[in-house]
């Protein structure tokens, strides 16, 4: 389980990586549909092999808030703007970037609607943050001596 | 600006993972996954005739490259799996793991046609931070 766990994160980064190089090759909004419609292939063959599938006429379809049913929009500008983006910079600073925003807002979502604050969160974000931040100077250091160099 | 787009994205993926989360928690996982795909292909859709583009399917396009979406989908598979039995803290931060690793191996050798940025031995250190970071995620 630990070992599909880690690969699951390697998938996000893959399928990120390969968006973008479709977006290059065809544009941004086409490869957007294509994946989309590749995934909803993929979605339709993992529910006939699910248990799933056989319940479907019990769903209350109108049972759920409407506005749940736009994490589909949301998820098209975040394909849009990952396939934008994901050529400008580098792999691993585009994952943190994503992860502690990711982070940040998920802990104002769960405060203002669960009304959970969890200070282990907020730490480890920190920590990771604290990573992030070093590297990132790092790499600016390494640039600017490259530059310094190349005169 | 980058980094901003970057954080922008991050942001809408907590805002979509709480709606794609609720409505999964009453329709079901492969159930929710398809509406998810099919409001998401309508909208696109939408952008694509406003902006009148026009879509042509270029023959020359090697077949991997339309992996992606199916790739996505294996992503949220795994994680539903992951989820029911290491928690969510747990899940998220094994991903994370997994993404970290991904995206070095990506930037040192250049794969999928992204630069090159090769690692540092300097980047250890901030890298153990961030391993450090993780792990407190999953403790707590």
């Amino acid at each position: 389980m630990i070992f599909i766990a880690i690969i699951a994160g390697l998938c996000i980064v893959a399928s990120r990586a390969i968006n973008a190089n479709l977006a290059a090759k065809i544009g941004i909004f086409q490869g957007t549909i294509l994946n989309f419609i590749v995934g909803l292939i993929f979605s339709i063959v993992f529910l006939l092999f699910s248990s799933e599938g056989a319940s479907i006429s019990r769903i209350s379809f109108i049972s759920v808030p409407w506005w749940t049913y736009l994490g589909g929009v949301v998820g098209v500008l975040v394909v849009v703007l990952s396939s934008y983006i994901t050529p400008k910079i580098s792999a691993f600073y585009l994952t943190l970037l994503i992860f502690i925003s990711q982070l940040l807002v998920g802990l104002i979502i769960d405060y203002f609607t669960l009304n959970i604050f969890s200070i282990g969160k907020v730490i480890g974000g920190l920590l990771v943050f604290i990573g992030l931040t070093y590297n990132l100077l790092l790499d600016r250091r390494v640039r600017k001596n490259t530059i310094y160099e190349s005169l | 600006m980058n980094n901003l787009v970057s954080a922008l994205i991050g942001a809408l993926i907590a805002v979509m993972i709480m709606l794609n989360g609720t409505l999964s928690n009453v329709l079901g996982n492969y159930i929710a996954t398809i509406i998810i795909h099919i409001v998401g292909l309508i909208a696109i859709t939408f952008v694509l005739l406003v902006s009148k583009q026009k879509f042509i399917i270029n023959k020359g396009t090697p077949f991997y490259l339309y992996s992606a979406g199916g790739i996505g989908v294996f992503a949220v598979l795994f994680n539903n799996l992951t989820f029911n039995s290491l928690g969510i803290s747990l899940s998220l931060a094994l991903g994370l793991l997994g993404q970290t690793i991904t995206s070095i191996i990506i930037d040192h050798f250049g794969l999928l046609g992204m630069k090159v940025m090769k690692y540092q031995k300097k980047k250890l250190i901030g890298l153990v931070f961030i391993v450090l970071g993780i792990a407190v995620m999953a403790v707590f």
